[in-house]
């Protein structure tokens, strides 16, 4: 279990069939290809390739887009989890060959996608042009009308408000000034002066910051208005029309969905062909495999192409890919090994050292049963009606496992949806059925439950110092192992029943046997936590030090772990507070209908943050407390060559899955 | 209603008012920040909201606080105590850690959460580490929580 054992594999092949290969493979999905580094065997350049496949595809994905933003989908809830499309792959095939077709389809739709942009950017600028004109439709002739024979005509705008008077006594004599319209920012007139004093007002008129209106067409305001709407008709037309034959195209969805993971895999396909080695005839492929993989795939390929594959174990400088295999009751919690970091080299899957507790913490935190209950039926109906991706199906899982220790927390501490039969019991039918707990309720006794937090919490931490002991002890250097672990043992196995003695009772045997098992750990410890320094010196202190660290360190890991109490009190309580809420009224009438009201959206509420609560603290007690005991991380994902399609899933079985 | 009991619903009063301003400034901290990000990319919106509420949760610890202390001296439920000034200013006192605690660590876990709202927006896949960053900071407020509800329940009335 835990990391699986990886081989390297070499496959050597004839040219000819080094698509099919491929292929093969990538439908496997257990074969991560590496680079090929020998000299001596010649690369394939695949860049044109791949870069017309991306182009295609990204094509597809753009028309898809815009489909999606005219035409949405309708999708009901279960659609959402409905995961991908299943197709078999003789149809693969055969819709691979309208992929012509799909693509003109994809153009034609980006052309009219176009179109509409353009046109809508024409229309605003027409809007824009008719707002300016607005404020000229009462003059009846062209705003580039420069007067008759006699005549000389200004049309134009000065920055505030003035009346025709007003100018007229400001300009030289026979001018007259008409105001169009006008606002208290600006007015807009048409000035008509005689031949002789058209200079001269000119120059008054720019000593007044006059604008002349420019306008290059011929025509009255209102003519040019209504040209300009004319225009803008068309423009929508021609949106409509646009409009219309992308929603005829819109049947191509599927198609479209459909060619983009083709290209996908013809572009994944033609980027690990550029990972191989070749000579003239047959080409080298190397990576790593699996090892329970390795016998199968050598016979599939073998039985079907003349080729030679062999399984080497990697060396110490390989960089060897992690994949993670665990038990039906740990697997689920891989997501969160992940979310940390993947096992080093040097390091052990955590996944199923901390799975139990994962369990137990969570179910601890939250801790109603009721709570538990719902959890459980939302992830096993999400889980038998929709086809989801593995990981989706993981994560419900945990969180299903989760559940069942919430409503195992929930029943042993007496609370379903809080106190909720109680209150009804007592509030409509006049009776006190007291406590449901088949333990005790922690309201009733906190000190006991943090008591029993502090313990879980040394469990968990002597498990992770377990398991850095055996890693310790399995690589040979077994004196060190004894020496990291067995001092925490002792300290903490020591200090627990002085510690416990503040709240309650605990026997003086027990206290007496533990002041001694706290001396022979600290001694222990300070005699060999310095030995790898050189000098006597050194290793004193190193000691000391060594303790000093192991005090406060598991001091405050300990002491974190309260947070099992802290965050299981916060749900109860809460929950109570919403069913005190809803049974406020007297009248009985009220109260119910109150209550209902209050149950479901306040239990909802409760429900959604301290699910939140549980999960962050509980990855935090493992990513903090126990991780640190002997984890560190680092390594690599296993990336295979596999069919990594958005839409679509091949009928036949991926042995990876 | 005696001195005492007074004291007492002040206690109740500081723990739901403090950690309630911690978290609401928490809150709109991260809140701000993950309007910037969902503005580019409105799918993230669920993986920052997952941040957002997270200081949230001081503002419930003393809400919790407070009920305990309206529980324990009868103010909810019937029957008020008749509460001694030194039993008032003991309520009073057991209502202080997570009211101020509540309050510092909400606005702190706030700024932790909004400066991981960065990590989202550039590695969506890393969210779940900028979420245990943040809840770094609510440690402490948990603490307080137990210690302000320890203290409330364990007073003689």
């Amino acid at each position: 279990m835990a990391k699986l054992r990886m081989k390297k594999i070499e496959l050597i092949a004839m040219l000819t069939d080094s698509k099919k290969i491929i292929e093969l493979l990538q439908r496997r999905g257990v074969v991560e290809i590496s680079k090929n580094d020998d000299e001596e065997l010649e690369n394939t350049n695949v860049t044109a390739v791949v870069g017309e496949f991306d182009k295609f595809r990204s094509t597809a994905v753009q028309a898809l887009e815009i489909i999606d933003s005219y035409f949405p989908e309708k999708v009901g809830l279960a659609d959402m989890f409905s995961g991908k499309t299943e197709v078999e792959k003789h149809e693969f095939g055969r819709e691979a060959m309208q992929m012509e077709k799909v693509m003109s389809a994809a153009n034609e739709i980006i052309k009219n996608q176009r179109i509409i942009t353009e046109s809508n950017a024409s229309i605003s600028q027409l809007e824009i042009k008719c707002d300016m004109l607005e404020r000229w439709t009462p003059l009846d002739v062209p705003l580039n009308f420069k007067g008759t024979a006699s005549t000389s005509a200004y049309i134009g705008t000065l920055p505030y408000q003035i009346t025709s008077e007003e100018l007229e006594e400001q300009l030289p004599d026979n001018c007259s000034v008409e105001v169009v319209s006008g606002s208290k920012e600006q007015t807009n007139l048409f000035i008509l002066c005689s031949k002789d004093t058209y200079e001269e007002a000119g120059d008054k008129l720019r000593k007044l910051a006059f604008a002349t209106v420019s306008e290059p067409e011929s025509k009255t305001p209102n003519d040019l208005i209504a040209s300009y709407k004319e225009e803008a008709e068309k423009l929508e037309k021609k949106i409509e029309d646009a409009k219309s034959f992308i929603e005829k195209l819109s049947e191509n969805r599927k198609q479209l969905r459909f060619v983009i993971d083709y290209l996908q895999m013809r572009k994944e396909k033609y980027d690990a062909l550029s990972g191989l080695g070749f000579t003239e005839s047959t080409f080298v492929l190397t990576g790593y495999i699996p090892e329970k993989y390795a016998e199968s795939l050598k016979k599939e390929i073998e039985a079907k192409y003349t080729a030679a594959i062999t399984f080497t174990d990697p060396t110490d400088e390989d960089d060897v890919p992690v994949l993670l295999e665990n038990s039906k009751f740990s697997a689920p919690v891989e997501g969160i090994t992940k979310m940390y970091a993947m096992p080093g080299k040097g390091d052990v899957d955590p996944t199923p050292v901390m799975s139990f507790f994962y369990y137990l913490f969570f179910g601890m935190m939250l801790s109603d049963a009721g709570y538990g209950i719902l959890m459980i039926i939302g992830t096993t109906i999400a889980l038998k009606k929709f086809k989801l991706e593995t990981s989706m199906k993981k994560t419900l899982t945990m969180f299903r496992n989760c559940g069942i220790s919430t409503v195992f927390w929930g029943a042993l501490f007496g609370s379903w949806f809080g106190d909720i039969a109680q209150v009804v019991a007592r509030n409509f039918f006049d009776k006190e059925i007291g406590s449901l707990a088949l333990w005790f309720e922690p309201l009733t006794d906190p000190v006991k439950l943090l008591l029993v937090s502090f313990g879980l919490g040394i469990l968990h931490l002597f498990l992770g110092v377990a398991v850095a002991f055996k890693m310790t002890w399995d690589s040979g250097k077994k004196l060190d192992a004894i020496f990291d672990a067995l001092p925490i043992y002792l300290i903490v196995l020591g200090v627990a029943p002085l510690g416990a003695g503040m709240f309650i009772s605990v026997p003086e045997v027990l206290k007496t046997t533990g002041i001694y098992m706290l001396l022979a750990g600290v001694i222990i410890l300070v005699l060999t936590a310095g030995r790898t320094s050189k000098s006597i010196f050194g290793k004193f202190f190193g000691g000391l030090y060594a303790l000093y660290n192991t005090a406060t360190g598991y001091f405050g890991d300990i002491l974190s772990y309260s947070r099992l109490l802290a965050l299981g009190l916060a749900t109860g309580s809460i929950a109570s507070v919403i069913n005190l809420i809803g049974t406020m009224p007297e009248n009985k009438v009220f109260k119910l209908i109150l209550l209902i009201i209050v149950f479901v959206v306040g239990h909802i509420a409760n429900l959604a943050i301290n699910l939140l609560g549980a999960y962050v603290h509980t990855d935090r007690l493992q990513f903090v407390e126990l991780f640190s005991k002997f984890y560190t991380g680092g390594g690599r994902e296993f990336a295979p060559l596999t069919v990594n399609t958005k839409y679509i899933k091949f009928k036949e079985e991926n042995s990876n899955d | 209603m005696t001195n005492g009991l007074v004291l007492a619903i002040i206690g109740a009063a500081l723990a739901a008012l403090l950690a309630g301003i911690g978290s609401a400034k928490g809150v709109s901290l991260v809140g701000e920040a993950a309007s910037g990000v969902v503005s580019v990319d409105p799918s993230k919106f669920s993986k920052v909201l997952v941040l957002e509420l997270l200081p949230g949760t001081q503002g419930l610890y003393g809400l919790i606080a407070a009920m305990f202390i309206l529980l324990r001296t009868g103010v909810l439920g019937g029957g008020a105590a008749e509460l001694t000034v030194q039993q008032g200013l003991g309520f009073l006192a057991a209502s202080l850690p997570i009211a101020v605690v509540g309050l510092i660590s909400g606005i702190m876990q706030g700024r932790t959460a909004a400066a991981g709202v960065s990590i989202t927006a550039k590695k969506p896949d890393h969210n779940g580490k900028a979420i245990i960053m943040a809840a770094m900071v609510e440690t402490y407020a948990i603490l307080a929580l137990l210690i302000s509800v320890l203290m409330i329940l364990n007073i003689a009335v």
